[in-house]
């Protein structure tokens, strides 16, 4: 019988993650677990993400308890068939431990014999060639499941005899015409009970809302269920047999009594953890230097106008605008547009600009990838989206990891000007305060202008006071004149 | 200048059910209200028009009561009463759901909003005016009857639906202009509660969203009543006389004049698009509605509508489920569907009841379905026999060739709350064999739903 014994590891969400800490699992030992269904939260830098299942099978074992913390790699749970023996599962368990010891993971896979019978039936099975041919069946009469499950067998229904009414197609047709070509029938319960099926993906196997459910909770392969209901469907009966077959009660709920609070202090989240611990090691060690500059934004408030009045559906904020003009000023000085890791320095041929959105319990960069290819029209609505999502902690990994350049703006809270701590791997972040008016000298007379204070806080290491000048000089000239953007 | 995440412009159930999904999605949310928390479906529209219903039903058990054995002596009747018992169920109901925003973390703001500008909202109270920021701003604001041309809601000579739920007293005759379902609705009660009532419809058959032959049994049941049903009719104009009113009706049998006690104009419904600053900021709207789409977005950015502001159909089920996906689709929350219009239920609470969903058999066979239709006749089922309400007709239109339930249309004894099961199936997509597979409990007035589908395909058991 094939045993195959899977593991759930920490995964490796970008470049910065090293580990990170369990928050809550979604399922039980005991459940069915189908391939994508979420399986553990993990919160690791910035924002708490799901663990999905890589394959299917039953979740033998929760090695990684809520609370600890695990280096990327690292098992969290096992996956498995319910055949498979305690012994076994543990023997992997300490296997895994052992092979990540040695800093070498194969997944180690126990005992596959190679004669197995095939574990998942191919739905396109042999014979199947001759069904598959002809034009377009979209007008022959079929029932929903039929038309479905023809698509499923690659079968065009031109070739089948119907036999309902009005000849329309059913189930029952398409399989006899499948079993007849010599196919194989995609989730019907051949003659080996508790076979290789057990841990398959069940996905496909049609199946009656309730019964699905019941077969998750009592951890019942769908293939294992003889078909019963309605349209080939498994239903409530057949899943209670074959639990009933496999003497598997209904689980219990357990009531589960929360931990009394025994500390006045408060644990750092997660999030605050990383925020902590990758500015202090920026801070420690790229040496952060400031060059600073003022922007008049008058040309840029009356374009900003111009454009949202001409167009409904766009609002441009002001902030839009300062990441269309650094994006623009990135690829004019390219020496800032960088990440470093202490022994690299990677260039980057666009600007992908991550933005500091405040959240709850802390402060996430989405990023707009590509800044420099994008009107300011897409980057307003990509950031709309991206900060909404960003407070509902509704971000993908991918939404806010990397990024070669970052912006943060405090302007409205009325910061006048501030400096920020560069995010790393990157080289530089540009604080943003807020625009006001204020007295100018033109021509040696006073004048009244709006003006930004903006201040680049550059790593010394790769980024020379010249070049942060030179970029600041660059993006105050976009600022100034924003026209010269489109050139 | 105070900020949230979103806020909602509006109570009713379009507004506070999308507070109410915000808050849950994490969203720091706010709903503007300038009167009534639950907007008119709570206080002045299905709850409260239901409370009085049932009093329309009373006032129908009293008069079968001898029927039944029963000889009820010294009856009286005071509809101050009555009307006392539909505003308690509306307050009850308006307190349910500020415990909801309470409970939700949604701050409830008292006053009348104007969208300033993109994501800026003015909120007026009291003479003065504060300042909110949202990035996301939802009008849920509602609407209200229709006025005519010629004949406008005074609430003294003319009624609407606000005036019609809170008599002071029972007017000895009645003239309901629109046979829609809020017209045939009040047709309807204050018929069952002794009115003299004249009901005059526009088109061609009262009910006419309803299935022609829906609207053709309403018609019979309510002439059988007594009440006066004047189709292809229309009012020209209503004029005070005296303690009555003059009405000047046209219809295919010439004009005449006739007076009544009173008048309620129900002619359709429009937007509430008026002091929110559309026109200022170039928000589309058509006909009194804003324009918007099928997730509920404006062309105005960050602006969005829902419920009856937003179009037809104006039924709070149809605000509370756009709620729902033009919140979750902000939110980026996957797999969120688009309102499918034909999947959103009708019920008029007339006597008999009519509910419907999907296409009516004219619209299926419009669409180029080829139909199997089925019909069972209310008036065979002994449940409805047995409660003395043997009136009605189910019945269900199927694609003849994917078995798909189009439309199923209902008239009779409690169809509203039988609806459903025609809805769900609908959205399991289920055909005519999984429903006549399935087993109605007999002695119900819902065995008539499975005898309509099992006469579809020519099998029906008893008839």
């Amino acid at each position: 019988m094939s045993n195959e014994i899977k593991s759930i590891q920490m995964p490796k969400w970008g470049m910065e993650m090293s580990e990170g800490e369990i928050n809550a699992w979604h399922v039980e030992i005991g459940a069915q677990i189908n391939a994508e269904d979420d399986l553990v939260d993990v919160e690791t830098s910035k924002i708490i993400n799901t663990v999905t299942a890589a394959h299917s099978g039953v979740l033998r074992a929760i090695v990684a308890q809520p609370g600890e913390t695990h280096d990327v790699g690292a098992l969290l749970g096992v996956l498995a068939s319910a055949e498979t023996s305690e012994a076994e599962i543990q023997a992997f368990i300490d296997s895994h431990k052992t092979a990540s010891a040695d800093a070498v993971a194969p997944e180690p896979v126990a005992a596959e014999p190679v004669a197995a019978p095939v574990a998942a039936p191919a739905p396109q099975a042999s014979n199947n060639a001759a069904l598959a041919e002809g034009g377009d069946d979209s007008h022959i009469a079929a029932s929903p499941v039929a038309r479905r499950l023809a698509a499923d067998y690659g079968v065009n229904l031109n070739n089948i005899t119907g036999t309902g009414r009005h000849g329309r197609i059913s189930k029952a047709d398409l399989e006899t015409a499948v079993t007849a070509a010599g196919g194989q029938l995609i989730g019907t319960n051949s003659a080996t009970p508790a076979g290789p099926t057990q841990h398959a993906d069940d996905s496909q196997v049609k199946a009656t809302p309730v019964a699905r459910r019941m077969a998750q909770e009592l951890g019942i392969n769908l293939h294992e269920c003889r078909v019963s209901g309605e349209r080939g469907r498994v239903c409530k009966a057949d899943v209670e047999a074959a639990a009933a077959l496999k003497n598997k009660l209904p689980a219990q709920s357990v009531a589960v009594s929360a931990a009394p609070s025994s500390s006045e202090a408060q644990v750092i989240s997660g999030m605050r953890k990383t925020i902590a611990g990758r500015l202090q090691s920026s801070k420690q060690t790229a040496p952060h230097y400031r060059v600073q500059i003022d922007a008049e934004l008058d040309h840029l408030l009356a374009t900003r106008k111009q454009i949202n009045d001409a167009n409904s559906e766009t609002k441009i904020s002001v902030n839009d605008f300062i990441i269309k003009a650094c994006a623009s000023a990135l690829i004019r000085v390219p020496a800032v547009n960088v990440q470093f890791d202490g022994e690299q320095v990677s260039y980057f041929n666009n600007a992908d600009i991550s933005v500091a959105v405040a959240i709850k319990d802390g402060l996430i960069t989405p990023i707009i990838s590509g800044a420099n290819n994008k009107g300011l029209e897409s980057i307003s609505h990509e950031m709309r989206d991206l900060s909404t999502r960003a407070k509902l902690n509704r971000l993908k990994p991918e939404e806010f990891q990397g990024g070669s350049f970052c912006i943060s703006n405090l302007g409205m809270y009325g910061i006048k000007q501030f400096d920020a701590i560069i995010n790393p791997p990157q080289g530089a972040i540009l604080a943003v305060g807020a625009g006001e008016q204020r007295a100018v000298v033109k021509n040696g007379q006073l004048a009244v202008a709006t003006v930004v204070s903006l201040t680049l806080s550059s790593d010394h290491r790769i980024i020379d006071g010249a070049v942060a000048a030179e970029f600041m000089a660059v993006l105050k000239g976009f600022l100034e004149q924003p026209a010269t953007m489109l050139v | 200048m105070q900020h949230y995440d979103l806020m909602v412009v509006g109570g009713g159930p379009g507004g506070y059910v999308a507070a109410i999904r915000a808050a849950q999605l994490g969203f720091k949310t706010a709903l503007v209200e300038k009167q009534h928390l639950g907007g008119v479906c709570l206080n002045w529209g299905c709850i409260p028009t239901k409370a009085l219903l049932r009093g329309a039903d009373i006032a129908q058990t009293i008069k079968e009561a001898e029927h039944f054995g029963f000889a009820i002596d010294n009856l009286s009747f005071d509809i101050n009463k009555l009307v006392q018992h539909s505003r308690s169920v509306a307050s009850k109901l308006s307190g349910g759901v500020a415990y909801l925003m309470k409970k939700n973390n949604i701050k409830v703001i008292d006053g009348t909003a104007t969208v300033a500008d993109k994501c800026r909202l003015d909120v007026s109270y009291d003479g003065s005016v504060t300042q909110y920021r949202a990035d996301h701003i939802i009008l849920a604001t509602g609407g209200r009857a229709r006025n005519l041309p010629n004949i406008k809601i005074d609430g003294d000579l003319v009624w609407g639906a606000r005036e019609a739920m809170t008599p002071s007293r029972l007017p000895g005759s009645l003239l309901v202009i629109g046979g829609g379902a809020i017209g045939v609705e009040f047709a309807s009660l204050y018929n069952d509660l002794g009115c003299d009532v004249t009901l005059v419809e526009a088109a061609e058959r009262i009910v006419p969203a309803e299935d022609a032959e829906i609207s053709q049994l309403a018609e019979k049941s309510f002439k059988q009543r007594g009440i006066n049903v004047l189709t292809n009719t229309l009012v020209d104009e209503v004029e005070g006389a005296g303690e009555q009113s003059l009405a000047s009706i046209a219809g295919p049998d010439g004009k005449q004049q006739q007076k009544f006690d009173q008048v309620i104009l129900a002619v359709g419904i429009r937007g509430n698009i008026e002091g929110l600053g559309l026109e200022n900021l170039g928000v589309t709207t058509e006909n009194s509605f804003i324009v918007a789409d099928p997730f509920g977005k404006t062309n105005l950015a960050g602006l969005y509508a829902i419920g009856d502001v937003a179009g037809a159909p104006w039924l709070a089920h149809k605000a509370s489920h756009e709620a729902v996906i033009c919140v979750e689709n902000i939110a980026g929350v996957q797999g969120v569907k688009p309102l499918d219009k034909r999947r959103v239920p009708g019920c008029t609470y007339c006597r008999p009841q009519i509910a419907s969903i999907g296409l009516t058999e004219a619209q299926a066979k419009a669409a180029g379905h080829s139909t199997n239709t089925g019909r069972f006749n209310i008036g065979a089922n002994g449940k409805a026999l047995a409660i003395n309400e043997a009136e009605g007709l189910v019945k269900t239109v199927f694609d003849s060739n994917t078995g798909e339930l189009l439309g199923a249309h209902m008239i009779g004894p409690e169809v509203t709350e039988q609806i459903q099961g025609f809805g769900i199936a609908q959205q399991l997509e289920a055909t005519e064999q999984e429903l006549s597979h399935t087993i109605f409990a007999h002695p119900t007035v819902s065995e008539s739903m499975h005898e309509s589908v099992l006469d579809s395909i020519g099998l029906s058991l008893h008839q």
